[in-house]
């Protein structure tokens, strides 16, 4: 793979990240958002793949095979079992409206731009040019945590976050050593196991779909 | 190797716990494993006190000084908590609230739990340390909504979804050290070894382990429970079972105060102690100010407890700011009696639920006098807790106190002294309020259980004799804090 | 003479740019209307017919509302004027229009939006409730819809390195790189939004209907009639080819007669007519499966266009 092909090929896979984070926001029936939630997990794997091809590193092809198969796949599935419970699966009051919410998160995109400055500077290659979309799609992901009421929108949230840093990682260091990898990407599966567990119960017990409706502790 | 077998045995109690039904003598086989962990901490201490750190596969698994007080932390802490597990998971079964296959999960869970914060600070990889912390937070979700009330579930969804996403940016901050290790000449597969880390200190990218360092703190003081990412903790503390509530505020919070310490070494190599110490103070303060303001006005008594917590954690935070031996000796010191202390206060809270079956303030009365063993074991607890000698609280705030004043934080000690007479306040007239007070006529003086008040009272006294006696702590304590002091 | 030769080919150049949009405006709208019948199961009205409809309206007798002023003649045609200003200097047929130098992106935008405010103007002097509800609901529109174009035509510019029209074309066709990067790419998806908002098609505006509450275009001109009309039919139906042309352009730049010689400029009228058609035809395709979006609905679509352009602004900067 030649320089150019190569780096325009991670420019439009990395591109596609912060685009779905973009359309998370942009939609409001949660089936539409977690599909666009595996879209972004195999374009993920697809930049792992490219970074992997184009330093002929076969761990890290090897990874991002398993990014396809677990953020691309497995999790969505996870949480598609979670709307099986929701009868009317839209967002449909978020705190913030998706015109603001859309212009905000461009904002964060300036924001993630300006903080990792030094980062780039650092790394200074073409894959480390495009590590302020990764930190983009992390602000994102906070941000719908912080604006969105439903139990999925936040899962939702939480695995932009995790995606985001999943990119920096790959961009900036090609992937952290294998053991911390796994052991994370564990992790990352075992918290969407719990937050569905806990999803199911509050539903088929309280039935609480609105994290509105989680008023019970407070001072 | 000793490192490996301190994790293998509490990990195969808990597989044991898992294979067997759950008997009375399953949860006395966790207390004889987390007893094994105190003796193994200690041997751990005598062996690295003055020598090298231990180190195994690779320097995956890594002992020192600091590391090995740490591992007594959890297993004198642990070991109280536990045993109290036994006759929680006793009056849950028998009152039906609970199936014995709950009871099983429970111990299973407590089990991984307690191997998981061993693994952290054991660790000598931070991506590793990273793994365990991260674990702790979904193993401890299930115990927090171990009682399945609306209140319970809720507090565990709040706290997996805080505490996640704190350890998610905690991860990117230890991303973005390991490219400031890469770029200056670590090597691929050792790079996230503390060592590693510390011999290229001083050639890591200042720009890039700013940013690392902030993220750090944000992440990991999410799951310490600094303000203002502290908003789990009173929830996730009061709705867990009393046993669990000790574990988190005693032991787990300052786990994750342990990862920050050792980034905190590296940032201090790349970048000076004025970064780390703006943050720390800021967070310290932060916290402080959030746990006194929400502790007058404080109706239920885990909640107060929990603040507390938040004010604990942000009095070492202040300690590590000042950042001198003398300095992080204290924040461990701290560490150790702010433990033991409050899990002693958590495990008594949960049986003053058992037998008043609130958590209201103003519902629980008079306890000095109708429950003299226990309202005895809650208000020396509360003594211990605020700082008064003769406890080992007392000696570690003081000294934290004129480090502060000693680097030139006076203005914070300052600050920080004023806000703790405010929950000096509070807490005293809350606890007022709890233990003192007439019995009401006809009845008795209630009396404890011996398995209630022998191990709380004993939490107590050690709590006590560290504060009085020097010697053997200080030289470990001294040790563990030139580890990350240079 | 050399210097003669090269403007009277200028101006035929022009005039033969004009003259195919004031008659491909039309047709497109017929061509439109007929995919779209035909889709729907009917037969449809001949291509052809939007033209003949101008002819009848041409030949119809004006009528003004009594307290109308001079605003509301002068509406309809600076609305064409401006679209025929902006299409005589725009790289539609040739890479090298007239005044190429002068032909900046961002001053057509402002030229072309000089037409539309007049007309909502013309539609505010009528006095009537729909005239002033149209122009509103199509001022909040294009207020949303500017600064989504400013930005996209911003990324376009710096991925370029040029706001000049011809040379952003040109640079297509010596460079096709730039046009697969995603700048471009993200820029001309918001552009393409941009368009249908502004030219009042399917899912802002549907250029169909005359029911009160949802007209939005229709509206504004529901007063104008005869020669007037014709002209606003005309005037928007060429602003839609125009800006299709140069989506087209700017995308798929190929077949746009980079050099002089009517051999080429056939050429690249040719191209111009089948990709226009083709996008055309792709959005009446798109308009039949589609509905229109509430009113309340519009600022998220266009905030997408925003971001789109934002987005692409921000890649092309950090290249």
């Amino acid at each position: 793979m030649n320089g150019a092909t190569y780096s325009s090929f991670l420019e439009i896979a990395a591109g596609l990240v912060i685009l779905c984070a973009f359309v998370t926001l942009w939609r409001r029936s949660l089936r539409a958002i977690v599909r666009t939630l595996a879209v972004q997990g195999m374009a993920l794997g697809v930049v792992a793949i490219v970074l992997g091809v184009h330093r002929r590193d076969v761990v890290l092809i090897v990874v991002g095979c398993l990014v396809v198969l677990a953020k691309g796949l497995a999790i969505p599935t996870l949480v598609r079992r979670v709307l099986a419970n929701e009868p009317m699966s839209r967002e449909t009051s978020p705190l913030v409206n998706v015109p603001s919410s859309l212009v905000g998160a461009g904002a964060l995109t300036f924001l993630a731009y300006g903080a990792t400055r030094p980062v780039v500077a650092l790394v200074s290659t073409s894959a480390g040019r495009l590590i302020p979309l990764g930190v983009a799609t992390l602000l994102i992901g906070f941000f719908s945590m912080v604006v969105r009421r439903k139990a999925v929108s936040q899962i939702v949230g939480l695995l932009l976050v995790d995606n985001g840093i999943a990119l920096v990682a790959f961009l900036a260091t090609a992937g952290v050593p294998l053991l911390v990898e796994l052991g994370a990407s564990l992790d990352v599966l075992l918290v969407v196991v719990v937050l569905r567990v806990l999803a199911v119960q509050l539903w088929s017990k309280f039935a609480v779909l609105d994290l509105d409706q989680l008023q019970e502790l407070h001072d | 190797m000793l490192a490996f077998v301190l994790l293998l045995v509490p990990a195969a109690t808990g597989c044991v716990a898992a294979a067997t039904p759950w008997r009375r003598w399953i949860g006395w086989l966790c207390t004889a494993s987390l007893g094994f962990v105190l003796v193994t901490g200690v041997v751990l201490a005598v062996l690295v006190v003055h020598r090298p750190a231990l180190s195994a596969f690779g320097g995956v698994l890594r002992v020192d000084a600091l590391s090995a007080f740490m591992v007594i932390v959890i297993g004198a802490i642990g070991l109280l908590a536990v045993c109290q597990s036994v006759r929680y998971l006793e009056r849950e079964v028998s009152s039906g609230r609970s199936s014995a296959r709950r009871a099983t999960l429970y111990s299973v869970l407590v089990q991984g739990f307690i191997t998981a914060m061993l693994l952290a600070v054991v660790a000598g990889n931070v991506g590793v340390m990273w793994v365990a912390v991260e674990a702790t937070t979904i193993i401890t979700t299930f115990l927090v909504g171990y009682r399945r009330t609306r209140g319970a579930l809720e507090a565990s969804w709040k706290y997996v979804i805080i505490c996640s996403v704190g350890i998610a940016l905690a991860f990117l901050g230890t991303v973005l050290v390991y490219l400031a290790a890469l770029h200056a000449g670590g090597v691929t597969h050792v790079s996230l070894q503390w060592t590693s880390l510390m011999s290229v200190a001083h050639h890591l990218d200042p720009g890039v382990m700013r940013l690392a360092l902030a993220l750090l703190v944000l992440g990991y003081g999410t799951k310490v429970g600094l303000a203002p990412m502290h908003s789990w903790l009173p929830d996730a503390h009061s709705q867990a079972p009393a046993p669990v509530s000790a574990l988190m505020s005693g032991v787990l919070l300052t786990v994750a105060f342990y990862v920050l310490l050792r980034f905190k070494a590296v940032a201090d190599g790349a970048l000076g102690v004025g970064f780390s110490r703006m943050l720390f103070v800021t967070a310290g303060l932060l916290s402080l100010a959030v746990a006194a303001s929400l502790l007058l006005s404080q109706r239920d008594y885990k909640r107060m407890l929990a603040y507390h917590s938040v004010e604990h954690m942000g009095l070492i935070a202040l300690g590590a700011a000042a950042g001198t031996p003398l300095a992080i000796a204290a924040v461990l010191l701290h560490v150790l009696g702010h433990g033991l202390a409050k899990a002693v206060l958590f495990l008594a809270s949960g049986e003053i639920l058992i037998v008043e079956g609130t958590t209201e303030i103003d519902q629980v009365k008079a306890l000095l006098a109708r429950r003299p063993a226990l309202g005895g074991v809650f208000a020396f607890g509360l003594v211990a807790l605020l700082g008064l000698p003769p406890f080992s609280l007392f000696i570690s705030e003081l000294n934290m106190l004129r480090a502060e004043v000693h680097v030139g934080l006076g203005w914070v000690a300052a600050i920080s002294l004023v806000l703790m007479a405010v929950i000096f306040g509070s807490v005293m007239s809350h606890g007022r309020h709890m233990l003192f007070g007439a019995r009401p006529d006809g009845e008795v003086a209630h009396k404890s259980p011996l398995n209630v008040s022998v191990p709380l009272i004993g939490g107590l006294v050690a709590c006590g004799a560290i504060g009085v006696l020097a010697w053997p702590l200080d030289t470990l304590l001294r040790a563990a804090a030139m580890v990350v002091v240079k | 003479m050399n210097g003669l030769t090269h403007v009277l080919t200028q101006v035929l150049v022009a005039l033969f740019q004009v003259a195919a949009v004031a008659v491909g405006g039309p047709l497109l709208l017929g061509l439109m209307r007929k995919v779209r019948s035909r889709l729907e199961g009917r037969a449809g009205a001949p291509i052809h017919q939007p033209l003949l409809d101008l002819r009848k309206l041409f030949a119809k007798q004006r009528m003004r509302p009594r307290d109308s002023s001079w605003v509301f003649g002068a509406g309809p045609v600076v609305l064409v004027a401006t679209v025929v200003a902006v299409t005589a200097v725009s790289p539609l047929v040739s890479a090298s229009p007239p005044l190429g130098q002068s032909s900046d992106f961002f001053a057509v935008v402002f030229v072309l939006l000089l037409g539309s405010v007049l007309l909502a103007l013309s539609a505010l002097d009528t006095g009537t409730a729909f005239g002033g509800m149209g122009s509103s609901r199509s001022m909040t529109i294009g207020a949303l819809c500017e600064p989504a174009l400013l930005v996209a035509i911003l990324a376009m510019a710096i991925a370029a390195r040029t706001s000049n029209l011809p040379a952003l074309v040109r640079v297509g066709i010596s460079h096709p790189a730039v046009i697969a990067s995603p700048a471009r790419i993200l820029a001309l998806a918001s552009f393409l939004v941009v368009i249908l908002a502004e030219s009042g098609r399917l899912p802002v505006d549907n250029p169909s209907t005359h029911l009160e509450l949802t007209m939005i275009h229709e509206a504004m001109v529901l007063e104008y009639s005869g020669a007037d009309l014709g002209l606003i039919i005309l005037g928007e139906s060429m602003r839609l080819v125009f800006l299709l042309g140069l989506f087209v352009n700017l995308f798929v730049p190929w077949g746009v007669a980079d050099r002089p010689g009517v051999l080429f400029v056939g050429l690249g009228l040719l191209a111009l007519v089948a990709k226009v058609c083709a996008v055309g035809a792709t959005i009446a395709v798109f308009e039949v499966f589609t509905a229109k979006l509430r009113l309340f609905r519009l600022p998220e679509l266009l905030a997408g266009g925003f971001v789109l352009a934002l987005l692409g602004a921000l890649t092309a900067v950090v290249r």
